[in-house]
Parts: structure tokens; C-alpha cells; sequence
């Protein structure tokens, strides 16, 4: 018995499963749409089922997060640590990819149980990796062509005029611009859902609407301040995906379980923290070059350095391009640098930026945890720590980028399943139950586990 | 993953950077994953090799032995570093035959850097004769004639020494393949500025 009770039979009819996900929307903000009547269709779903609160990952961002959902795994499991990465012996950085990931899929592992899938932009599926079905992967592609399997569908795509994602940058030059944006994308990619789920046969059928964050990113204060301009149409967006989840309700038949996700929570952002500025103020970071790139440039002086977000690495002798710390005093570092960071406040309002700093044999298991951070920060909600090798500062907030991912309010909403777990889910504890619903084999290497037990 | 084996057969003259490279090598093969053993010619003469001299015979016995032990790593899938002055070309050439997955890397380094360098203290012995059968001052060294590789350790830094051999691996089909090979430049570009524009770098 797994995540769900079986108010549902479980027949012996062919059971199948369509997953929406909504990018980074919280538990807390589905709550109050609800309440203030702003998401009718979901209430509605979520009357007849369950919605419940999960938390994410550390560090909070999608592509860790969504690897552990589709893996049912922990990162040291799946080997996808955040979006970028560095290759110690080198120091070259890299984006991890699908190619990164250690781990079959949801995706896969139904495939090979002979089910047949549609996977619609879910993160860190590029290069698409082959499924009994399609994939269209998301974000990481560099261009539709090459993001899609069987590649000769992406044509199709393009003449539907699909678009992978949002241009973020648009977020930056307006907000209207970025609105509109996010419009055309999720119109766009809802047709094709829509054209697929109709015109291929599938078992598991995933849509990752990705539009949410984009919004959530440039316009969560807005939305928090009730902006006169832009908290309508954030709204609006928020009516439009109401009602998609509306027609999908009353689209899927009996023996197709409707779930919906999301992957971590949402806040006003207050300020964004430059750890590695904090880093080089402490003397712990130096860079070979007077104007540095990425972590790529730090000098052999360097004590530590962190990537996006939060993630600090102690330059490790022998592991490490120009190692400086030897192992002997690889703990010593830590401790400091943990100490060092939970002592961090805001100089304008004296708050503490982080809740709690990591080792990573906490919170990681597994045969990857060495191309983990050492330290993997906690943030408050409203302090973003960020990778960044080049601001001449500790915070900053600008006008762009006004929202930030928050750990404890990812969302799960089953429809037509009453849940009742004994303790608080995470994103990972939701593939074992899809493979469970799905009448596949729990493979038996999962982190994910069965909520009722 | 699995990946395939093959034997990396370090030759050159004493303290031209052999265990160095193969130590650097080493690192970027581990970092893709790959299962990796290396036979340093001096580890290998304290145990495997002990009690054998410096006779052509016996430094034939010694690279055959490592070159045995190349084999059977390169047949169960590690890769295989073997980093021996080995100066006999004949049994580099045997050992190579008998193992198949070979990729031979010459490093190169002018006698008069290795005497100016003298890491290890032993040019100055040989020259004055404290050490007999020292490769390069009083005993032959064979240079290999078709190396994959040939790196100059006078003139190159130990990065572009790697740099070069992981490229000949690459081309030899011997590596997964990396991270940073999913996107070409212009790929990475687009990707990065999207990551850039979300403030993920």
C-alpha cells in the first residue's frame, strides 16, 4: 500500500495517469486561491481528493527537485546537485543535463514495464533520453530540434508554433513584455498537450507548466503587494490555469488518476545574499584574474568557494584543480565556515540569512555524494543566496527578479483520493505511488517512500 | 556506467613528469566516472618488481610484468595507467600487441632540462657516477616512433599536457561522454544566458 488509499479500485482495467506540474507553486497560495474563489476548478478537484503540503530539496531549485521526483531519489542517487556545476579536477563548469542523471526515470522505468508515455518539459530531461512514447524536454535545450524524441516530431511541434520556454530576459526589460510572454508559452505549449493527449495513445501523460515560476520570479511581489497593474494579471494567469485544470478534469475518464505538483514553494524575495562575496571579505576566495567569470578563475589561495545557491566547496587538495585545504583540515574549514555563515546578518536589518548550513552527509546518500557541496546553505525566506563570482557587494534586490523558491510548501493535489499521510511527503515520495497506481514494479532503490506504512 | 578499458603507457626519461600526468589523467577520468588504476614504475619496483635491477633483462621482466597487470585491467573494463620509463621500444611494442586498447604517451623532455630539474637528486649521481644504468646518461632510452601522443614537458604546463591527451582519447572513442559535451559553444551560450537571466549564474 503506498501513498494513496484505494477509494478507487484498483481493477484489473488499465490504469493511467496524467501528471500536471505547476512550476513553484506553493501549497500556502493554492490554500488562499481557493479560499478567495480564484481557482474554482482546482477547489473542486481538491474537494473530491486531497491536497497535500511536501517539502522539496536542498538546495531548493527545479532541477534538483524534479530529478528527485521523476527519479523517486535523493541528489546522491541521481547526481543532478543544482543547475550548475563545476568538474573539480578542472574546475570547468558545467550545466547538468540528462546525460548527468545516474538514475532511470519515472518515464523509463514505465517504459520498460512496457507502458507508453508522453513527457511534456519536465527539467533536466535534456538531451531527451528514449521512451516508449515521446519526450519534449525542457529549458536546458538550447533549441527545439534537438529537444525532442522521436526527433521527427519536433517539426510537428514547430508548426504548432510550441515554444520550450519563456524568454526570462524579457522579465528584465518589462513586465508586460514578460506577461505576455508567459501567455503566448503556456497557450501555446496547452495545445500541444491538448493535440497529444488526443492524438497518441499513452499510460502516463506529464505536462510541466514551467510558466509559473517564470511569472512567480518577475512578479510574486506584485502579486504579494496587490499591485494595481500587474496583481489583476497575475490573477489572470492564475484564471487561465484554473480552467486548463478544469477542461483536463472533465476531459480524463475513470481510469485515469489526475495528479497535480508542484516542486518547491514561492516567496517575496527580500534580498539576494553573495556568498561569494561573503567568501572573499572572509579571505577564503581569491580569483587568478582581476575581473572573474565563474568559479572556474578562483587562485590556488582559495579556502572556499560556492556555487548557485548556497552550495559551498572547500578547495580540497587532490580533489580540487589547485587544491589549498588538505584533507587533515577539510573538517576544521567546514565547521568554520558553517559557524561563519549562520552568524551572517543582513546589515540593514539585522536578520540572519541562514536558518541552517549543511554538511552533506545530512541531508545526501549515496555513491555520488562526493560531487556534492560540502556546505549546502538553508536560507530564510525572502535571503536568495546566489553563486555569483563578480558583484562588488554582499545584497542586492533589483527590480527584476522579485520572488524566490521556498523548501516547505511544495503542493500535491490528488483528484478523487482522500490521503491522510502520517507525515509531511516530499517531492520524491511521489513516483513510487504513480508506479504503484500505475501497477509497475517499485524498482527498490528509492529514497520515495510509502506514506501509510 | 560501463565504459570500455584501455591501457595510458606513460614512457620517458626519469623526472619528466610521467607519474605527474598520470596522477592529472587520472583525476578527469575518475571525475567521468571511470574506474581507474595506476602502476607507477617506482610503486611497482617496491612490490611487484622487487629485488629485479636495471639490466635490459631485467627491465624487460619488470614492463611485462605491469604490462600483464594493464591486461587484465583493460579486459574487466578499468582503465589502465601505467607510468614507466620503459625505454625499450621492442617490449613497449609487445606489451601494446598483447594488450590491444593502447594508447602510448611519449613524454618528451630534453636531457639538459631533466639534469637542470633533478627532482629526485639522481642526474647529479649518474653524472658523476655514483649510479650506473641510469636511462638517459648511462643507458639507452628508445623513443617511441609512433606514439598517440608526444607532450613536451619543457615547454607545456601539465594542463595542456592533459589537455592533449584526453583530446587523443576523445578522438579514440575511449571516453563517455562529459558533461560539457552535451552543448557546442554556441549551444552552451543560449543555455547560460537563460540560467544568467533567472540568476542561476
Amino acid at each position: 500500500m503506498g501513498l494513496f488509499d484505494r477509494k478507487k479500485p484498483a481493477s484489473t482495467a488499465r490504469r493511467r495517469v496524467f501528471m500536471l506540474g505547476i512550476d513553484g507553486t506553493p501549497y500556502t497560495f493554492i490554500q488562499r486561491m481557493i479560499n478567495e474563489g480564484r481557482m474554482p476548478h482546482l477547489a473542486k478537484v481538491v474537494a473530491g481528493g486531497t491536497l497535500l503540503r511536501m517539502n522539496s530539496v536542498h538546495p531548493t531549485v527545479s532541477s534538483v527537485a524534479w530529478s528527485s521526483f521523476m527519479t523517486g531519489k535523493n541528489p546522491a542517487k541521481h547526481g543532478i546537485f543544482g543547475f550548475v556545476d563545476r568538474e573539480p579536477a578542472s574546475m570547468k563548469v558545467f550545466i547538468p543535463t540528462s546525460q548527468a542523471m545516474k538514475s532511470p526515470t519515472l518515464w523509463e522505468i514505465l517504459s520498460a514495464a512496457g507502458k507508453r508515455v508522453v513527457v511534456i518539459n519536465v527539467p533536466v530531461t535534456y538531451p531527451p533520453r528514449p521512451v516508449n512514447g515521446i519526450l519534449i524536454a525542457d529549458f536546458l535545450a538550447p533549441k527545439l530540434e534537438k529537444a525532442v524524441y522521436p526527433p521527427a516530431l519536433a517539426g510537428t511541434l514547430q508548426s504548432w508554433g510550441y515554444r520550450i520556454d519563456t524568454d526570462p530576459w524579457l522579465g528584465h526589460e518589462s513586465k508586460d513584455k514578460l506577461l505576455a510572454d508567459v501567455n503566448l508559452v503556456f497557450d501555446r505549449r496547452v495545445e500541444a498537450m491538448f493535440r497529444l493527449m488526443q492524438g497518441e495513445e499513452w499510460d502516463y501523460f506529464h505536462c510541466h507548466i514551467m510558466e509559473t515560476d517564470r511569472l512567480f520570479h518577475f512578479l510574486w511581489e506584485e502579486m504579494e503587494t496587490n499591485d494595481p497593474v500587474y496583481a489583476p494579471r497575475f490573477f489572470a494567469f492564475i484564471q487561465k490555469l484554473d480552467e486548463l485544470i478544469g477542461e483536463l478534469a472533465r476531459r480524463l475518464d475513470e481510469g485515469t488518476d489526475l495528479l497535480i505538483m508542484s516542486d518547491h514553494g514561492f516567496c517575496t524575495l527580500e534580498k539576494e545574499v553573495y556568498v561569494n562575496h561573503w567568501l572573499a571579505e572572509e579571505g577564503w576566495l581569491k580569483f587568478a584574474v582581476p575581473a572573474p567569470k565563474s568559479v572556474a578563475d578562483i587562485s590556488e589561495e582559495t579556502i572556499a568557494y560556492s556555487m548557485d545557491p548556497g552550495r559551498i566547496f572547500i578547495n580540497l587538495q587532490g580533489r580540487e584543480r589547485e587544491g589549498r585545504v588538505p584533507p587533515a583540515e577539510y573538517e576544521r574549514w567546514r565547521e568554520r565556515i558553517i559557524q561563519g555563515a549562520l552568524a551572517l546578518r543582513d546589515p540593514d536589518s539585522g536578520k540572519p540569512f541562514f536558518r541552517a548550513a549543511l554538511r552533506r552527509e545530512e541531508i545526501y546518500h549515496g555513491p555520488l555524494i562526493q560531487q556534492a557541496a560540502d556546505i549546502i546553505l538553508v536560507p530564510y525566506d525572502g535571503f536568495d543566496p546566489k553563486g555569483s563570482v563578480n558583484k562588488g557587494q554582499l545584497t542586492y534586490k533589483g527590480p527584476a527578479l522579485v520572488g524566490m523558491h521556498t523548501y516547505d510548501d511544495a503542493a500535491l493535489v490528488v483528484a478523487g483520493r482522500r490521503i491522510a499521510p502520517a507525515r509531511t511527503p516530499w517531492v520524491a515520495d511521489v513516483m513510487p505511488a504513480i508506479l504503484e497506481l500505475m501497477g509497475a514494479a517499485d524498482p527498490g532503490d528509492l529514497d520515495g517512500l510509502s506514506l501509510l506504512d | 556506467m560501463e565504459h570500455k578499458g584501455f591501457t595510458i603507457w606513460f614512457t620517458g626519461l626519469s623526472g619528466a613528469g610521467k607519474t605527474t600526468l598520470a596522477r592529472e589523467v587520472e583525476k578527469r577520468l575518475r571525475a567521468r566516472g571511470m574506474k581507474v588504476e595506476v602502476l607507477d614504475g617506482d610503486v611497482v619496483r617496491q612490490n611487484l618488481s622487487k629485488g629485479l635491477g636495471f639490466s635490459k633483462e631485467d627491465r624487460d621482466t619488470n614492463i611485462r610484468r605491469i604490462g600483464f597487470v594493464c591486461k587484465l585491467l583493460t579486459r574487466n573494463n578499468v582503465v589502465a595507467i601505467a607510468a614507466a620509463i620503459s625505454p625499450y621500444r621492442d617490449i613497449r611494442d609487445e606489451v601494446r600487441r598483447e594488450i590491444g586498447n593502447f594508447v602510448e604517451v611519449y613524454v618528451d623532455c630534453p636531457l639538459e632540462v631533466l639534469v637542470e630539474r633533478d627532482v629526485k637528486g639522481l642526474y647529479k649521481k649518474a653524472l658523476a657516477g655514483e649510479i650506473t644504468n641510469f636511462t638517459g646518461v648511462n643507458d639507452p632510452y628508445e623513443p617511441p616512433l609512433n606514439p598517440e601522443v608526444v607532450v613536451h614537458s619543457d615547454r607545456e604546463s601539465v594542463e595542456e599536457s592533459v589537455e592533449k591527451i584526453m583530446r587523443k582519447l576523445k578522438e579514440l572513442d575511449y571516453l563517455p561522454p562529459a558533461p560539457e559535451d552535451v552543448y557546442s559553444e554556441e549551444e552552451a551560450e543560449v543555455v547560460e544566458e537563460r540560467l544568467r537571466s533567472l540568476g542561476y549564474i
